[in-house]
């Protein structure tokens, strides 16, 4: 039996079960692997954690970055790319290398950079999850490092102006967006019938775009003229993280079944809930155990 | 007429990129060396080329600037395998520039033996001191930016261990990545490759990582032999220093 492991990220709001990209790609490879994770969301105490959100914490181990979480998981066997290819397994890379290129810089803007976003959304939630004194200092700073982030891998010349850099990092974003949509096709998730961690990372990075409200929203915009992407985060989201919406602490530690804890490798959760729309609402929960 | 600069002496992997793109598409090129390429340069990175009236720098604008000359590479691709192409670009980008960038710049050993002398040696003291210094600091900075600072040594040759299984995977048996023809990803990552492969750092460690995959080196050395052999006599009326002179046919 694999150590008890807790992860420590952003909450949620808007349906999403977190607001955070990291957090929640880190959430849905769980969900996909079977990995029985605790979710602490981080809220108004002193027990923040400080440095990257978000963290495992199994026994003595803290483990901070998505990619290194990722890899614990598989290496206590929860594969979500169990039954991928080689090639799969680099386009996958592949996939993920061009989400951190050209999506994250204008996700990061319309949550930190643009100012009607940040002023009126961005940092009041955060603020409100953070305790005080640090709910003055901590939206400021991630703030900050958003625009640092955006200037140095995007900015210098020919783009001289902040103007300029975002014009060319929307462009980029909805580029990408229509890249994953053309990749995504009409499947279910990325590489066929089962979502593994590339399906992790789109969700995270497309997810908060998708459902977060703010008052500035090219991007959202944009995504919603890309119906397979909706689709895919909506699915994603009903099927997997449904219960989640009204008692995240103790929908998510439910545990796995014995019976597949038991087997030396945990295969990926297939997805057995996507024939709701014939038979009305059922509770997913008594289809996800087999 | 085409024209190109570019800066040897850095090691640099963009002007082999560039240089086999431009010859992939059977478009003619003279490769000229100027110490201060990066000031001609409109952006202020190397290598740019100058075709008549018009001067394009790096390899994105100039890949778009000779598509709208009508020379392309990657027209006979499907959107998806075009989705595909643009990734592994990003994944060359993301890990193996990065890495080359931190093994430059960040590795303290290779700063003081390699780098400052090479970046630093046209011009006169105290100016080569001065400007090394202000390039480390900015790359130091953009390091720290996209948490790459925190990483030590192990980890970023760990990264481009992994980014060259990928690309090796994906590139199997085949001759070029998208089989037959070659194409943007082909140069991008030839010229990345055949850097580290051929440029001298204080240790091996780099180049036995791409040395691991064998068909990363055969596809570098098709690619030298088809598009680079033959070509270098248009080269020789230029001053190329002779340190420059790279070959994996050794």
């Amino acid at each position: 039996m694999a150590a008890p492991m807790e992860l420590s990220c952003w909450g949620g709001d808007w349906g999403l079960p977190s607001l955070h990209p990291e957090s929640l790609t880190v959430m849905a490879y769980a969900k996909f692997s079977g990995a029985p994770l605790t979710v602490n969301t981080i809220n108004n105490s002193w027990r923040t954690p400080k440095g990257d959100i978000p963290v495992l914490i199994s026994e003595d181990i803290v483990i901070s970055q998505p990619a290194k979480i990722l890899n614990f998981l598989r290496k206590q066997k929860y594969n979500a790319d169990y039954e991928l290819s080689a090639k799969q397994g680099a386009d996958t890379l592949a996939y993920i290398a061009l989400l951190e290129e050209k999506l994250l810089p204008a996700l990061l803007h319309t949550f930190w950079v643009e100012a009607e976003n940040y002023c009126s959304v961005t940092k009041p939630w955060f603020a409100s999850r953070i305790p005080f004194p640090l709910s003055l200092y901590l939206p400021g700073k991630m703030s900050r490092e958003a625009l640092n982030r955006i200037l140095l891998t995007k900015g210098g010349p020919p783009l001289y102006s902040l103007s300029e850099v975002e014009a060319q990092i929307y462009r980029d974003a909805k580029e990408c967006l229509n890249l994953l949509s053309k990749r995504l096709g009409t499947s279910q998730f990325f590489f066929g019938n089962t979502p593994t961690t590339l399906d992790a990372f789109v969700f995270g990075f497309l997810a908060p775009v998708y459902k977060v409200c703010f008052p500035r929203v090219q991007l959202q915009e944009h995504l919603k003229q890309l119906p397979n992407l909706c689709r895919f985060c909506d699915d994603i989201l009903t099927c997997y993280f449904r219960l989640t919406i009204s008692d995240p602490a103790l929908i998510i530690s439910l545990q796995m079944d014995d019976n597949l804890r038991k087997s030396p490798q945990h295969p990926p959760r297939k997805l057995t809930t996507l024939k709701l729309a014939a038979g009305g609402e059922e509770s997913p929960l008594n289809r996800l155990s087999p | 007429m085409w024209n190109e600069g570019c800066v040897l002496l850095m090691g640099c992997s963009a002007p082999f990129s560039l240089k086999a793109f431009l010859q992939m598409c059977n478009l003619p090129v003279r490769v000229v060396c100027r110490a201060n390429a990066e000031y001609m340069s409109p952006s202020g990175k190397v290598p740019f080329i100058h075709v008549g009236n018009q001067v394009v720098s790096e390899l994105g604008p100039i890949v778009q600037f000779v598509k709208a000359k009508g020379h392309s590479l990657s027209d006979g691709l499907d959107e998806v395998q075009k989705a595909e192409m643009k990734a592994y670009m990003e994944l060359v980008n993301n890990m193996l520039l990065t890495a080359e960038l931190y093994l430059q710049w960040c590795d303290d050993v290779t700063v003081e033996e390699i780098t400052h002398p090479r970046y630093g040696s046209p011009y006169p003291w105290p100016l080569n001191r001065i400007l090394a210094y202000q390039k480390q600091w900015e790359i130091r900075r953009k390091m720290k930016a996209i948490g790459w600072a925190g990483k030590s040594l192990e980890q970023v040759l760990e990264d481009v261990d992994q980014c060259c299984q990928a690309l090796s995977q994906r590139l199997g048996t085949q001759p070029y990545f998208f089989n037959k023809q070659p194409t943007e990803l082909d140069a991008l990552v030839f010229g990345h490759l055949f850097t580290i492969l051929t440029t001298q750092l204080t240790t091996d460690e780099l180049s036995e990582k791409v040395k691991n995959y064998g068909n990363l080196t055969a596809f570098c050395r098709r690619i030298e032999q088809q598009y680079f052999e033959g070509h270098d006599k248009d080269n020789s009326g230029t001053a190329a220093p002779r340190s420059a002179k790279r070959s994996l046919l050794r």
